[in-house]
């Protein structure tokens, strides 16, 4: 089954806030991820395929046929809430039975099949429990097998994991993907966390304002975004205004850098990434080119990494290191470099 | 400050533990307390045919109340619950409210009015009695469902309900019926209470042959003492009992 956004746009009645030209296509199995920013209409994205609201304009296909005007009711789509919305005054098996229920499934029938559901997300032993008894996590493995039970065409995640606590996020996040893998199901995962996004996402759409910056897979995405604000908003970055000095030679702030320039004319103004993992530190006397003294402005510790910022002549270059030594001078190797348009819109 | 707690209390209890006394002694004539004690007082409330059938109609119009508010309250306050629009679900709430704020005694001007023409004639009747009482009560049921079903997200639960492929009555009897049963039955103690009490409306728009127990009450003081506070007793233990149990059913219900 799949999904696809063509051309969609909707704008709230109160506001000038909404999303324009929503251009998507979910694949069979596929898990997409949407990230933004608050406001940035990936919760909207998500309640026009649900059918909480309709497009002004475009349309939404569900399996190639056009859902626009179809009530939620009727397009057979599981949904995962932020809050969960469990049905408090039922137990975890009549939770994720009742979707069976409103199908007219036989109770013996579907009391099997919820259990078996509950089996898998590994709460088997807790089918009688009510949903005030259950943890965080346990609530959102009831809500994420009662949205799956009754076989829906897609699944819907709105920020499943954003009530939990940050230990146990990273233990859902892979039984999501696991659960969303066993039923090789279209998974629309909206979230603003960009880890998240990156670390379960097959590809992810990254949205400002309404409107879709990059859909790409998570490695392509952090390595190649289209303009600034996604590099911005998916990772950290250093990112520096320059303009092409001469072929393979960008003028900066901080001075000059080595790097291919290979698609901007001589003289173009573009925008200069650089990822702090790819930034070295190096000893102050050391040879080669794009090399920069100064002093520690900040030093993070951040267990696993340290991240730092050198005040350098001309601004400051973010670096992240597992070395623990002092240091005041760094390397940009000219393969880290990227150059992005000043503006891709 | 335990002083003022204490006088306070006592001015509150005091009249009720007088009702209580006087209505198990025998005489009681210029005197702070009565004195000798007897049951004959309630035996001869019960033997009353006036209180008896007073005592009837109490229980037949709190019976009919409680059944016509859950009818008109619950989808009302549904409604106003799930109204779009903001205005209006602030409209709503302002004229649900209007027969709190007003005086019961103009409320009685109205219904002695309209149904004392010739095109209704029903004034004095049983009917027009359990309909002042609906009009009374219906916004303390209204508040109390209303600010139950947004506590609970009510609408949360029946986007979910919609997407797991539940229509509007599927929704209704799985989830929104079960969400607000103890609001309801907390509700409606609240209705059964204030009903059992109610004098204003009742005394004015009442038949002299549906006349309800509070109304009778009044009559009682006309003659002994000793009557009177047995009458009164009776009247305060059913309002005891409703208080009591809305009381116990709200714990109920915040304990989920």
């Amino acid at each position: 089954m799949t999904v696809r956004f063509e051309n969609v746009t909707f704008r709230y009645p109160d506001r000038r806030a909404g999303v324009f030209d929503i251009d998507l296509e979910v694949a069979d199995g596929e898990l997409l991820a949407v990230i933004g920013p608050s406001g940035s209409g990936k919760s909207t994205v998500l309640k026009l395929l649900a059918g909480f609201l309709e497009p002004e304009s475009g349309r939404i296909l569900i399996d190639g046929r056009d859902v626009t005007g179809t009530p939620p009711r009727a397009r057979h789509l599981g949904v995962v809430f932020q809050s969960y919305a469990l049905f408090p005054h039922m137990s975890a098996w009549r939770n994720v039975a009742y979707p069976l229920k409103v199908r007219g499934v036989a109770t013996a029938e579907r009391r099997r099949r919820a259990v078996d559901a509950l089996g898998k997300v590994g709460l088997g032993e807790f089918v009688e429990r009510m949903p005030a008894t259950l943890s965080g996590g346990q609530q959102q493995r009831v809500a994420l097998a009662r949205a799956l039970v009754f076989e829906p065409r897609a699944l819907l995640l709105d920020e499943p994991l954003s009530a939990l606590d940050m230990a146990l996020r990273a233990g859902m996040r892979d039984e999501i993907v696991r659960v969303q893998q066993d039923a090789g199901i279209a998974t629309l995962h909206v979230t603003h966390d960009q880890e998240e996004a990156l670390s379960i996402g097959h590809r992810v759409a990254v949205m400002q304002a309404g409107r879709i910056l990059q859909v790409a897979a998570p490695i392509e995405l952090y390595d190649r975004p289209v303009d600034r604000d996604v590099a911005a908003f998916v990772g950290q970055a250093n990112l520096w205004p320059g303009s092409v000095q001469a072929e393979g030679r960008v003028r900066t702030a901080l001075g000059e850098l080595q790097c291919a320039t290979d698609g901007f004319p001589v003289g173009a103004d573009v925008v200069v990434m650089v990822r702090p993992e790819s930034v070295l530190p190096v000893e102050a006397d050391s040879p080669g080119p794009n090399r920069f003294l100064g002093h520690l402005a900040h030093d993070r510790f951040l267990g696993s990494v340290r991240r730092y910022d050198l005040a350098v002549e001309g601004g400051v270059i973010r670096g992240e290191t597992r070395h623990r030594m002092s240091l005041s001078a760094v390397r940009i190797p000219p393969e880290a470099v990227r150059l992005l348009p000043e503006a891709s819109r | 400050m335990r002083l003022v707690t204490v006088l306070y209390l006592g001015y509150l209890v005091a009249p009720i533990a007088l009702l209580f006394v006087g209505s198990f002694g025998a005489r009681w004539t210029n005197t702070l307390l009565p004195d000798g004690l007897t049951l004959q007082w309630y035996l001869d409330v019960l033997d009353d045919s006036s209180f008896r059938r007073a005592f009837l109609t109490s229980l037949k119009v709190v019976v009919a109340t409680c059944v016509i508010d859950t009818l008109l309250g619950v989808p009302l306050a549904y409604a106003i619950h799930s109204a779009a629009r903001r205005g209006v679900r602030v409209a709503a709430r302002i004229l649900t409210l209007l027969p709190i704020a007003v005086p019961e005694l103009v409320l009685a001007f109205g219904f002695i009015l309209v149904f004392s023409s010739d095109a209704l004639p029903w004034l004095g009747s049983t009917e027009v009695l359990i309909a002042a009482h609906v009009v009374v009560t219906l916004p303390y049921l209204l508040s109390t469902l209303a600010a139950d079903m947004s506590h609970l997200d009510l609408a949360e639960l029946e986007r979910v309900g919609d997407t797991l492929g539940a229509g509007f009555a599927a929704r209704f009897v799985d989830i929104v019926l079960p969400s607000i049963r103890f609001s309801l039955l907390s509700g409606l103690i609240m209705v059964a209470a204030i009903s059992i009490g109610e004098f204003q409306i009742s005394n004015l728009v009442a038949g002299f042959l549906n006349r309800t127990y509070p109304i009778v009450l009044l009559q009682a003081f006309y003659g002994a003492t000793g009557f009177a506070c047995a009458a009164t007793v009776v009247l305060l233990v059913l309002a005891f009992l409703a208080a009591g149990g809305g009381a116990l059913t709200a714990r109920a219900a915040h304990a989920r």
